[in-house]
């Protein structure tokens, strides 16, 4: 039976659920490619992410697989080709350089990986931490607090030459909270520091989660950081393609699962190692059973030739 | 963010900007001023030595009946306020000091001398102060005598001292004049000038001196002398069968002369004369004045130094400011992280251009005041570029800052991708860079064709076009030679001169701004050594074809073989020629030649190294062009000599240059009357002046400095040495700055090859290789358009002025000083490129290679 008029107005004006529904990140078939004269370089390849407030969540994937473009969309400094990138409700793409500046200022901070590159080295650190209140027209009064919180609050009159590589990651973790963003992201923070370093730099990230209810991106290639968390994204080719949930077991221990990601329109990205196992190229067969679908290589065809 | 903190971190950088500023502003507010300055003293100069007659403004007019007499001194007062009352504006700063008054008459004849001796009267409103009686009286009141049956005013005068003895005339005397109105003179004193060598006595000379004039077709000179009468003969003086004229001087005071007014006076003038036509009843006045005629010569002059500036300071400016913008690059590197960081973190980019624009501005904005405030300790008038100048320079390097770091903060993550970078020039440049070539060609072929002279002022920028289309063409075109050395050097065994020329090769857009700061920086010094080489040597020319010898001696009398003999007997006189000047008759005719018979053998040695040469001449006679093809000559001097002509000349050095002249050697003569000595050797010309009294002695020396001591010269000189030392610090400046702009990426580049082996050494040679094809290409390319442009724009440009009005032209090339600026500036590149990898080698590899590393 056809629909009425009114049920088709109904049917437009009711509002479909959109992807990742009200989450504080979504990416939803994310694409960004860099273009120069003719030569292209696609780093985003349709990535979806789903990410809720107050998470800590670790991004890991090799070297070249976009981590860092997806950090720096999310961070508001670079912009998406396509797709949907949706921070706090904000609209990554059809963001005005106003709204993209107000992002930066309120809504975002982030932390680079090389330590000389987050903090200016001729300033304090309470005047680093200071610096990007002032630049959003706030009185600096946090910035010692801040730095308390974080474990670096003797650090606040020091130059950054005088303070070890740890010292300045924490202080930058200070200066992304400045001015009390909702997310922070991190690349790489503990890249370029030991172990012992690394465990109370990632301590400072975990207590902004935990005592400020940021929500902390991780991009690393740290076991250190990416077993600690409760999820790790994996991404490749500029694709999410797996993701590991933590959980306490019942005995107290880390429980891991790994899983598949799943795309809206029913992608799967199958992890190499399966593939390679059996042997599996071009095709699958699928099979739905009661409670899985089973994914076989493909039949031997018998070939015309 | 506190722009004071990061000015004090990056002092080093913020200081460079604070030099070049200031230098720049120095520059080109001082440089205007002073040649602006020394225009003004050109002027003055000009005004100053020209006869006051000349300079002045002289109000006449004739009297052509008694009733437009004038008798009383207030009459001629009022008249003399009235004339001040509607001098035109541009007139009355001349015209300031108080002029004098006169009333003369012209051609009144002695009765009865048949018209060969003339007794002019002559009021002087200010004779008093002017002349002292040195024999008899002061003239007084006018008294009567009887005439013909008829009663005829006597005026009592004054005769100048000279004149009695000349006119044989005595104290005492009465004379009549005139051919039917009759008066008589009664000399009652004689009188010497005060001060005969004032300009005023220009305006009387027929006062102070008899003028002598041979009327056409007579051999006796007729003879004038203008005598005084005071006050009292000035009431009694009437027009009445006279020729009588009375004269309002106006002085115009040269020291209140300004080369920038001064294209006003002309119309001034004419605007005067046409108000004193309207003004004045009874007409009949009118304005004597060679002002207009001074002022042209010295505006013709003007123009081409103005022109020669306006090339050369423009060049400068647009030198300067390359310069400056390379080091605004070199603090926006500075500024990079800090900036980057501001922006990433939420800095607007109104806030980071503000902080760009304002640290340089801490830089410039000091350094344009002193430059400008310093540049009033350089005399001459405040032009309009005096303010404009370093204001364009503070505003060029602000600007510059802002809108380079709203370019490169616009988006907030400015990190370009070097793999995917490709640099492939758009259609669109390449359309813009070719019409850029096209103009500056077309250009060049106008002004070659219509010089400047036409008044187009577009065609002043043709030099500027060329410079701009060099340079485009050789960026564009300078990475194909290179690419060929390199895959030259690809198959030889070496890493370095293939990594260094690749890296040459290779290098972008940061390698444009040194190229179009050096190319038009040593096109300029290169273009202004070139003109000054040019004016210097024609300079030398011009006071060799003046003199003819190193010392010449010409006499209006003959000099005796004695003297000869003392003068050849001086100390340190090498050589002396004796030769004989006069107006010889042609034929039998009334044509008259000048002439010189001379030894031209010896004349020729004494002139061996002198830019002049004389042919060689035996027997016969050179004549000029004036005289060609009459074949042989029949010639009286002294006896009927018989001359064949042996050849033609132009100009004889020291003597002719035109009309009818002859030169023979001197043994046709019988007897040669020698009148003149030319002399070679080291002696004092005051000591030949003793020996030979009678003679006017010159030297080549002296002529030269004669020419180079104008005003005018002097300035266009000075400025273009001024402009070539600037210019070539600059081009130093601007190649190390484009050095220590790039030594972060090449520290790092070549970091990494250490790890991979390059030895020290070898590094070094890598930044000079790397370095080196640009310099060298931009040196051979900048000289070639340095020596280009002199005659790209010879048939523009006028130096013949400078040049004691010889026209400079066929620019010598003296390579000398073109090629050690760009031999120089290679070498100072190359020992900054050594200093630089000298440096850097300090550097701990690990930490050049992880910081700032991208990922």
């Amino acid at each position: 039976m056809n629909p009425t008029l009114s049920e088709l107005e109904a049917r437009a004006t009711r509002k479909s659920t959109a992807f990742g529904g009200d989450a504080h990140i979504v990416c939803d078939n994310l694409v960004r490619i860099y273009k120069t004269e003719g030569v292209e370089v696609v780093a985003l390849q349709g990535l979806d992410l789903v990410i809720d407030e107050g998470e800590l969540v670790a991004i890991v994937g090799a070297s070249g697989s976009g981590k860092s473009t997806l950090l720096n969309v999310l961070s508001g400094l670079d912009v998406p080709t396509a797709g949907v990138a949706k921070v706090a409700g904000m609209d990554l793409l059809s963001m005005s350089a106003r709204d993209r500046l107000h992002y930066r200022r309120s809504v975002v901070g982030f932390i680079w990986q090389q330590t000389a590159r987050n903090l200016l080295p001729y300033l304090t650190s309470r005047e680093n931490v200071e610096l990007p209140m002032k630049l959003a027209g706030r009185r600096g009064g946090r910035a010692t607090e801040l730095l308390e919180l974080l474990g670096v609050g003797y650090c606040a009159d020091r130059r950054i030459p005088e303070m070890s590589g740890g010292e300045q990651q924490r202080v930058a973790i200070a200066v992304a909270l400045a001015n009390s963003p909702q997310l922070i992201l991190a690349d790489e923070p503990t890249g370029e520091l030991d172990s012992e370093t690394s465990e109370q730099v990632f301590d400072a990230l975990r207590k902004a989660n935990r005592e400020l209810g940021v929500t902390v991106v991780v991009v690393t290639h740290d076991p250190l950081v990416s077993e600690q968390v409760d999820r790790t994204v994996g991404i490749r080719d500029g694709r999410t393609s797996s993701e590991t949930l933590r959980r306490e077991g019942a005995e107290g221990q880390i429980v891991a699962e790994e899983y598949a990601v799943l795309d809206r329109v029913g992608r799967l990205q199958l992890p190499r190692d399966f593939m390679n196992a059996l042997d599996m190229e071009r095709r699958v067969r699928l099979e739905l059973e009661s409670d899985h679908i089973g994914v076989w290589p493909a039949r031997e065809e018998p070939s015309d030739d | 963010m506190r722009i004071a903190q990061l000015v004090r971190v990056h002092l080093g950088a913020v200081t460079v900007l604070f030099t070049l500023a200031l230098s720049a502003c120095l520059l080109v507010a001082g440089l205007p001023r002073a040649a602006q300055g020394s225009f003004d003293e050109a002027l003055r100069g000009s005004l100053a030595t020209a006869p006051a007659a000349q300079a002045d403004l002289t109000v006449s007019v004739e009297s052509r009946s008694p009733s437009g007499d004038l008798h009383q001194r207030s009459e001629f007062d009022f008249r003399d306020r009235r004339w001040r009352e509607i001098l035109p504006a541009p007139l009355r700063p001349l015209v300031t000091a108080p002029g004098h008054q006169s009333a003369k008459t012209v051609l009144t004849p002695i009765t009865g001398t048949g018209g060969h001796t003339y007794i002019n009267l002559g009021w002087l409103s200010d004779a008093d102060q002017r002349v002292e009686y040195v024999q008899g009286r002061a003239p007084g009141k006018p008294s009567s005598m009887t005439y013909e049956n008829a009663t005829i005013p006597v005026f009592e005068v004054g005769i100048t001292e000279s004149a009695l003895k000349e006119m044989q005339l005595q104290i005492g005397q009465t004379k009549v004049l005139g051919e039917n109105d009759y008066v008589a003179v009664k000399i009652v004193g004689a009188f010497e000038a005060k001060d005969p060598g004032d300009r005023y006595w220009s305006h009387n000379l027929d006062i102070l001196q008899v003028t002598k004039i041979q009327p056409p077709g007579k051999l006796d000179f007729e003879k004038h002398i203008t005598t005084l009468i005071p006050d009292e003969g000035l009431a009694v003086l009437s027009s009445e069968g006279r020729n009588l004229g009375y004269h309002w001087i106006l002085p115009v005071d040269p020291s209140e002369a300004t080369a920038l007014a001064a294209p006003d006076i002309d119309a001034a003038v004419a605007d005067f004369d046409r108000a004193i036509q309207l003004q004045a009843s009874g007409g009949g006045y009118h304005l004597q004045t060679g002002l207009p005629k001074l002022l042209a010569l010295f505006l013709a002059a003007l123009g081409t130094a103005q022109t020669v500036m306006y090339l050369v300071l423009g060049g400068l400016l647009a030198v300067a400011l390359g310069v400056i913008a390379l080091a605004v690059l070199l603090l926006g590197d500075r500024l990079d992280h800090t900036l980057t960081l501001a922006r990433a973190r939420g800095g607007s980019l109104r806030l980071v251009a503000g902080v760009a624009g304002g640290v340089t501005a801490t830089a410039v904005l000091p350094a344009g005041l002193a430059g400008y405030g310093l540049s009033y300790l350089v005399p001459g008038p405040a032009l309009p570029i005096v303010h404009l100048g370093p204001a364009v320079v503070v505003l060029v390097a602000v600007g510059f800052a802002a809108a380079r770091a709203a370019r490169t903060y616009r988006t907030p993550l400015h990190e370009r991708r070097e793999d995917v970078a490709a640099t492939r020039p758009s259609a669109r440049r390449i359309t813009l860079e070719v019409l850029i070539v096209v103009l500056a060609l077309a250009g060049a072929y106008l002004l070659r064709v219509r010089g400047l002279s036409g008044g187009d002022p577009f065609l002043l920028l043709v030099p500027v076009a060329l410079t701009l289309a060099v340079a485009l063409l050789t960026l564009r075109c300078y990475p194909y030679p290179l690419r060929l050395l390199v895959r030259l050097t690809a198959r030889g065994r070496a890493a370095v001169p293939f990594l260094g020329l690749t890296r040459a090769a290779r290098a972008r857009s940061a390698s444009v701004l040194p190229v179009l700061i050096l190319l038009p920086a040593l096109g300029v010094s290169v273009f202004a050594a070139v003109i000054s080489d040019g004016i210097t040597t024609t300079q030398r020319l011009a006071s060799w074809e003046q003199v003819g010898a190193p010392i010449k001696l010409t006499s209006n009398i003959e000099i005796s073989e004695a003297t000869i003999d003392r003068v050849r007997a001086l100390d340190g006189v090498e050589q002396v020629v004796i030769a004989q000047t006069g107006r010889v008759q042609v034929g039998y005719t009334a044509e008259r030649a000048e002439a010189i018979a001379v030894d031209m053998a010896q004349w020729r040695h004494i002139l061996a190294g002198a830019p002049i040469g004389l042919p060689a001449l035996s027997d016969g006679a050179l004549v000029s062009p004036d005289l060609r093809g009459r074949g042989t000559f029949d010639i009286g001097w002294q006896s009927r000599v018989k001359l064949a002509t042996r050849g033609v000349i132009d100009s004889v050095p020291g003597f002719y240059t035109e009309g009818k002249f002859m030169i023979m050697p001197l043994d046709v003569l019988i007897r040669p009357a020698v009148n003149t000595l030319l002399i070679k050797g080291d002696v004092s010309l005051d000591a030949l002046a003793r020996l030979v009294p009678s003679a006017t002695v010159e030297s080549q020396e002296r002529a030269l400095s004669a020419i180079q001591d104008d005003p005018l010269t002097h300035a266009v000189r000075w400025t273009l040495l001024v402009v070539t030392v600037a210019l070539a610090a600059y081009a130093l400046v601007a190649v190390v700055l484009s050095l220590v702009v790039g030594a972060a990426e090449r520290a790092r580049a070549v970091s990494f090859l250490r790890t991979l082996g390059l030895s020290d050494r070898q590094a070094q040679r890598l930044t000079v290789l790397e370095i080196l094809p640009m310099i060298l290409v931009t040196a051979l390319v900048g000289l070639g358009l340095g020596l280009l442009l002199p005659y790209a724009l010879g048939p523009a440009v006028d130096l013949s002025s400078y040049a004691g009005d010889l026209p400079v032209g066929d620019y010598a090339l003296d390579l000398f000083t073109p090629l050690a600026l760009a031999a120089g500036l290679a070498a100072v590149a190359v020992l900054g490129a050594y200093a630089h990898t000298a440096i850097s080698r300090r550097r701990n590899l690990g930490a050049v290679l992880r910081v700032g590393e991208l990922t």
